[in-house]
């Protein structure tokens, strides 16, 4: 298992990917640790989504896209 | 070199010397000798703490000479206070406290112009304040000093002093006492 | 003796000028008060300076429950129970700061400013995305006014305006958040509010700012260290000399107040001798005052409450304290600081250097109170002691409803002090009141005075 990612560091412009293989870019983040504003660039499961900005769940994020 | 060190150390011991003295005049009630060791300027300084969030540490104390504080006073101020308990009608002090400061982690920070000649220096310690009065009342403080002294003959005055104290809201009914 | 377990009528007898201890000590009446005055009454939360811009909060206390006071995004203000809807946890835990929502660290529920759940975990897989998050944001006050800058909530929607509530009272909260020279609104918080605790019921400090003028004695230590502003004794109080000293009650509402009552086209006596710009600034102050507000600039406040448990001091040291219940044998006390927001620099300065030395915990003189409630309550608690009542017996049936003075008169139930220094009418009002709350079902039975307006208009 990748190692846990502290998403309260994550400064807006971060890319970040999603357990679910979708891909998103942070636009704020509440430092509360538990989640941040990002846009979805893509979404496996629902493609719909690319482009939407919505709370992601610190659980919900797999990696930083370097 | 060496000698450096040893001037370093025997600055830290007359330092701890002198804080363990002050702390025996308060726990004996002596407190015009106290008085006597505070420079005409001090500045004696007690900020609230706030609970602040991760990377704002800036806010967490209250400012000294703009905020409202525990304390943020002089001489004059705190000659009062002395005046005030000797009247042996302060009924927050009447019957007195029992008093215990400890003082410890004595750690001298620095001194002006050096440790071989020193007239002003600052030094860190910490503080356990225990307290007692009529019959079963008991207090614990716990916190840090920041203290600056100033030569003063062969001994010491303290010219400035920074209290933190432990907590956020103030566990006790008062603060009758002296840091 | 008690004979329930609870409040029962004749515990608060104004007839004989008792009050039982029971009310003080007893849990059963601590709890049931929680519910009928702290869940039914106004109560302060904050200034408004405290929260100026979107998104800040500043976490407060309304009874024993932790609330948080913020501004939402559009900035309009709003007061939540600090409390997770899914598991209670603090979703706050910080005393004041900016954000953009207040995240649960339990489980990680999330809410904007706005009080609404905008963040739910696995929403759309362990809730089926079924969850109706408009249903479960924070809890939110029934009722908020922001009045003249303080922020009153009350968790009860039947409850009466705020205003309603101050009713004729409302001069006196004007006389502490008007700035001194008579314009509205000009009070400005200094940074800091003071919290401690103090092992008494929450009324010991409630009744003595309903204007206690009786214990000056157990001040007598500070007089002589003289923390004043003028180096002596420990207020600068030359109106005392020239004005009448009132006791000040709105009846039906339990709101009271120390008042002095100055003489008209007298000048108020000097005061901050010892520092020139002060005395200046307050004498040009008093003047303005007079000029804009006319007769009603003749008075000068003093220790006051609003009822339950709000207590005001309008003149220098100008605060204002919650009494924050906690648990029968235990108060936690917030203050609040104030100074004119454009008073000169030297004046704020001036102004803290005394507050400080003066209430609070650290604060000469408060000390000596909080000593007495202290050790009041603890020798209250044996059931000897409860079988005997407190006396509340000084200038019973002294009250009179029409007063008038050099051309001005003061509503309420009001009793002149001026010569026999004190009266016992702002407790008996405090507790009247308290009881009616103890008693009544609901608001409509406390609204009393909408009824004698019905009577009267018939």
């Amino acid at each position: 298992m990748a190692e846990p990612i502290n998403v309260r560091d994550l400064a807006p412009g971060t890319r970040i990917v999603l357990v679910d293989g979708g891909e998103a870019e942070i636009v704020d983040n509440p430092a509360d640790g538990v989640w941040v504003f990002a846009r979805y660039l893509s979404s496996p499961r629902d493609p719909a989504l690319a482009g939407q900005e919505e709370m992601i769940f610190a659980q919900d994020v797999a990696a930083i896209r370097e | 070199m060496m000698s450096d060190r040893v001037e370093r150390l025997l600055l830290t011991q007359e330092i701890a010397d002198f804080l363990y003295a002050e702390a025996e005049l308060l726990d004996e009630r002596r407190y015009e000798e106290w008085l006597a060791l505070l420079a005409d300027d001090i500045r004696y300084w007690m900020p609230m703490r706030r609970n602040v969030k991760f990377g704002e540490d800036g806010r967490e104390f209250t400012r000294e000479k703009s905020d409202i504080n525990w304390f943020d006073e002089g001489k004059e101020t705190l000659a009062r206070r002395v005046k005030q308990i000797r009247t042996g009608i302060h009924w927050a002090e009447e019957p007195r406290s029992r008093l215990s400061h400890m003082v410890s982690n004595v750690q001298v920070l620095g001194a002006e112009p050096s440790y071989a000649a020193p007239e002003e220096v600052s030094v860190k310690c910490r503080f356990l304040i225990y307290r007692n009065r009529v019959e079963t009342e008991t207090d614990i403080f716990v916190g840090k000093r920041e203290d600056l002294l100033r030569r003063a003959g062969e001994g010491w005055m303290v010219a400035r002093r920074k209290i933190i104290l432990d907590q956020n809201v103030l566990l006790s009914k008062n603060l009758t006492f002296f840091i | 003796m008690n004979g329930t377990k609870g409040y029962h009528p004749g515990l608060v007898d104004l007839d004989s000028g008792e009050i039982s201890r029971e009310i003080f000590v007893n849990a059963d009446i601590y709890a049931e008060e929680q519910e009928r005055v702290f869940a039914r009454a106004w109560l302060h939360v904050g200034h408004e300076s405290q929260i100026p811009k979107p998104g800040d909060y500043f976490v407060s206390s309304m009874g024993e429950e932790s609330v948080i006071l913020t501004r939402d995004r559009t900035g309009a203000i709003h007061v939540f129970l600090n409390s997770c809807r899914h598991r209670g946890m603090k979703v706050c835990r910080y005393d004041e700061g900016s954000t953009t929502v207040f995240t649960c660290p339990y489980h990680g529920w999330s809410y904007g400013t706005d009080g609404r759940l905008v963040g739910v975990p696995y929403f759309r897989e362990a809730y089926h995305a079924k969850l109706d998050k408009e249903k479960r944001g924070l809890v939110e006050v029934a009722q908020l006014c922001n009045y003249k800058g303080s922020i009153w909530a009350n968790w009860d929607k039947a409850a009466p305006s705020f205003q309603e509530y101050l009713g004729d009272f409302t001069r006196y909260l004007d006389l502490q958040l008007d700035g001194w020279d008579g314009r509205e609104a000009q009070a400005e918080l200094l940074g800091g509010v003071q919290k401690w605790l103090v092992p008494c019921n929450w009324k010991f400090p409630a009744e003595n700012f309903s204007g206690d003028t009786y214990h000056n004695i157990s001040h007598r230590s500070v007089d002589l260290a003289g923390i004043g502003p003028s180096g002596r004794s420990r207020r600068d109080l030359g109106e005392r000399d020239i004005s009448r000293k009132l006791h000040v009650c709105i009846p039906d509402r339990g709101h009271q107040t120390i008042l002095y009552l100055m003489p008209p086209g007298e000048p108020t006596p000097p005061a901050y001798q010892n520092a020139p710009i002060v005395q200046e600034y307050f004498a040009h102050c008093e003047a303005e005052k007079r000029r804009r507000r006319g007769d009603y600039g003749r008075f000068v406040g003093a220790p006051g409450e609003v009822f339950p448990n709000t207590a005001l001091l309008s003149r220098q040291p100008r605060t204002m304290a919650v009494w924050h219940p906690r648990g029968p044998n235990q108060t936690e006390v917030w203050r609040w600081f104030f100074v004119d927001r454009d008073a000169p620099s030297e004046v704020k300065e001036f102004l803290r250097d005394y507050y400080i030395r003066y209430s609070g915990p650290a604060g000469m003189t408060e000390q000596d109170d909080m000593e007495n409630w202290n050790y009041a309550h603890k020798a209250s608690q044996g059931v000897i002691a409860r079988r005997h009542p407190y006396s509340y017996e000084q200038g019973m049936g002294t009250a009179v409803q029409d007063f008038e003075w050099q051309g001005l008169k003061v509503p309420g139930d009001v009793i002149d002090i001026t010569e026999v220094q004190s009266s016992e009418q702002p407790m008996r009002n405090l507790y009247r009141r308290w009881s009616e709350f103890m008693a009544a079902d609901s608001w409509a039975d406390l609204a009393t005075w909408r009824r004698n307006d019905r009577t009267a208009a018939e």
